[in-house]
């Protein structure tokens, strides 16, 4: 794998991930425990979310990995970014993401979120997501197919089982730094509001 | 028709673009009356869109509503010009309960004032603090650049173009080198046989 | 020992229960022309929901919820014998009767409706009112066949009932069976009566603050639960067990008819739900209770 495809995709990663594990024996079964069932929220956020349903169902099966999907953030393990991320729902993708329980891991799909892609010259969207949000794989197309995504969760397995996908560490570790980057795109109230006033006396959804 | 129309609002000549649809030019005065003359008298009863075209060469925004009969088989598109500073002008929801949204659409991004509409708040942009984002004096490219970083290129990083043109060069050296090679050999092989012609002429 | 007869009926009832629920999402993926997961797949998610390193709480009756409906389920499942004519894997059922298990199944609910109402979150308060509504809808079928049952053998001790069965309740009572099966459906959570806990409408309803230790705790007794009412409709209505293999043989036809069913039908609407059940089964199980009982006679 000297050139193309492959080989960008294996520079990508190598500044991705951190060995930050320790190597124990029980670590090394509780890994093996994540790595066979992984909840998805169930939480398209742009156009890459028109992929993620054959994935789940009939045809191109993700269950016999044991992923199934999540209904809430707090019992899911993974979210997956799918696609460019506006202003307005970065916020609310940051606000879901504070809310999953540890150890949880991010899945960039699509090219938007490595560069900006289709949409580099937008004045409302972000084009790195790395420097808003810890990711733990990308997935290149646009958007990437079934198969493809599949592959992307076989190697987060992978990363799982040998320790390396630790981004909720890196993202504990280094909040400053998240957090002015987000500041500086969003303002000051980087999330909404966190009550159900909303939903009870503001007249409902 | 027509001509009522313009005998009474029109500044110019009404232009007719397709057999479906016309244009009307009328001062900023004048467009509500003509708004309730065509939905009452003649049953032009659906408001199709409220649109903007920023002249910012002429310094006036065109603000267009478009009006459709109700079988829809025809449509008048009715312009007027306002001034860009301090831009401004009537809400029509008094008459149309869509032009609501439409005029949130345009005062979110070309922040044009509408009195009257009591809910003008954003569509899509939340805590915009920076110039409407249609109006044309706003570069994208350079918001874009001033305000988010990319990703750095990797060190192998060449122009596509170059390389290309380089390859290219590369293969018709080589097949060149590969052509002179077997011709080469044909002349080679040939000298060959006539040599081993001759030879036979000879012994014979 | 009665400490080692619990013991070993909680343990089986865990393992039998986790099996059966890795079945059920191999038999649902077959129906789905798919293959599923593996048969271990639930006791993976249960594990790995126990490792979860934080989970957020909400106060002291936060934590309380999840502990009362697991003491109502392994309440449930002590009171119920599993062996009709054995002293062993009895249990507690010399101490209480059948009316003892149709109160402790209602404690589950009730413990998730309190723990879940301290959260605030409104989609978790609109699951739960849909359950405590269907469930008002779904008791009634099933209280009439189990009262038919008890007015029938002169007794409300459950190995009392098992033993008298000439064949098959199911055979000799098909009324009262129908009745019961409809319940049973609901009370399994098998569409078309499963609209409490809809992962996409309500966000999971009573589930939804719930996460990594809590909803762990969740699932076991979900699995626990749904093996005690399986043994009890065989104990009632299909002839009791002799030993293990029979027992695990009834359980599993049972609940692959149940699955099936489920499999097949959509979901209905709450007022849907408690409208067909307040009408049909009922009037079905009224039937079947007033010709029993003339028939007994």
């Amino acid at each position: 794998m000297e050139e193309g495809f492959l080989k960008e995709q294996q520079i990508m990663e190598n500044d991705l991930n951190s060995d930050t594990s320790h190597k124990s024996s029980v670590d090394f079964l509780m890994n093996w425990f994540r790595k066979r069932s992984i909840f998805v929220l169930a939480y398209g956020t742009g156009c890459g979310a028109i992929e993620m349903p054959p994935t789940f169902t009939s045809r191109y099966d993700a269950e016999r990995l044991g992923i199934r999907g999540a209904a809430t953030p707090r019992q899911a393990d993974v979210i997956i970014v799918s696609g460019y991320c506006s202003y307005k729902t970065l916020r609310r993708i940051i606000r879901t993401y504070e809310q999953m329980a540890n150890p949880k891991y991010v899945l960039a799909l699509g090219s938007c979120t490595v560069n900006g892609g289709m949409y580099w010259d937008s004045y409302n969207t972000i084009k790195k997501l790395e420097d808003y949000m810890p990711v733990d794989m990308y997935v290149n197309g646009c958007m990437p197919r079934p198969e493809s995504i599949l592959e992307g969760f076989i190697e987060l397995q992978k990363e799982i089982a040998e320790g390396k996908a630790s981004s909720w560490q890196k993202y504990e570790e280094n909040y400053e730094f998240y957090r002015k980057n987000q500041e500086a795109v969003l303002g000051k109230t980087v999330a909404p509001a966190y009550d159900a006033d909303w939903y009870l006396y503001d007249g409902g959804l | 028709m027509f001509k009522e129309i313009k005998n009474r609002f029109a500044t110019d000549e009404i232009e007719v673009k397709r057999p479906d649809l016309a244009k009307i030019n009328v001062t900023r005065f004048k467009i509500f009356e003509l708004i309730s003359f065509l939905t009452e008298q003649y049953d032009y009863k659906t408001l199709n869109a409220i649109t903007c075209t920023d002249w910012i060469e002429e310094e006036h925004f065109a603000l267009t509503y478009m009006l459709t009969t109700v079988d829809r088989k025809h449509t008048f598109m009715i312009q007027t010009m306002i001034l860009r500073d301090n831009a401004h002008m009537e809400s029509l929801t008094h008459a149309f309960k869509q032009a609501e949204i439409m005029e949130r659409d345009l005062h979110e991004m070309y922040g044009i004032d509408f009195p009257g509409n009591d809910n003008l708040v954003e569509l899509s942009l939340e805590n915009w603090i920076h110039t409407p984002p249609l109006r044309r004096e706003f570069d994208t490219l350079e918001f874009v650049n001033s305000h988010l970083t990319f990703r750095e290129g990797r060190d192998d990083n060449v122009d596509v173009k170059v390389e290309m043109k380089r390859l290219r060069a590369l293969k018709k050296a080589e097949k060149e080198a590969k052509a002179k090679e077997m011709k080469a050999k044909a002349a080679k092989s040939d000298k060959k046989e006539k040599i081993v012609k001759k030879e036979n002429e000879d012994g014979k | 020992m009665i400490v080692f007869d619990l013991l070993g009926m909680f343990l089986s009832a865990y393992m039998v229960g986790f099996l059966y629920y890795g079945l059920y999402r191999n038999i649902t993926a077959r129906f789905q022309r798919r293959i599923g997961p593996t048969v271990l797949q639930s006791f993976y998610d249960s594990i790995k929901f126990f490792s979860k390193e934080e989970s957020i709480s909400h106060g002291w009756m936060f934590y309380l919820g999840p502990v009362i409906m697991a003491t109502g389920a392994v309440m449930t499942l002590f009171f119920i014998p599993f062996f009709y004519k054995s002293e062993s894997f009895s249990g507690l059922s010399q101490y209480g009767n059948l009316f003892v298990v149709l109160y402790l199944m209602m404690l589950g609910p009730l413990g998730n409706a309190m723990g879940v109402g301290v959260t605030g979150n409104p989609f978790a308060a609109m699951g739960i009112t849909r359950g405590l509504t269907r469930l008002f809808a779904m008791e009634l079928p099933f209280y009439i066949a189990v009262i038919a049952l008890m007015s029938i053998n002169h007794s409300a001790d459950i190995a009392t009932i098992a033993a008298n069965q000439p064949t098959m309740n199911a055979i000799e009572y098909p009324l009262l069976f129908i009745a019961a099966m409809f319940s049973f459906v609901a009370m399994m959570g098998q569409s078309p009566f499963d609209v409490v806990g809809a992962p996409v409408e309500v966000y999971s309803g009573p589930a939804a603050e719930f996460s990594g230790k809590f909803l762990a705790l969740l699932m076991s007794q979900s699995s626990i639960m749904s093996f005690a009412k399986l043994v009890l409709m065989v104990n009632l209505f299909i002839g009791g067990a002799e030993g293990f293999l029979e027992l695990l043989g009834k359980t599993f036809v049972l609940f692959l008819f149940v699955i099936a069913f489920g499999a097949m039908y959509g979901r209905f609407k709450t007022p849907q739900s408690v409208d067909f059940l307040v009408k049909v089964p009922t009037a079905i199980a009224v039937v079947g209770l007033v010709l029993a009982t003339l028939g007994g006679q």
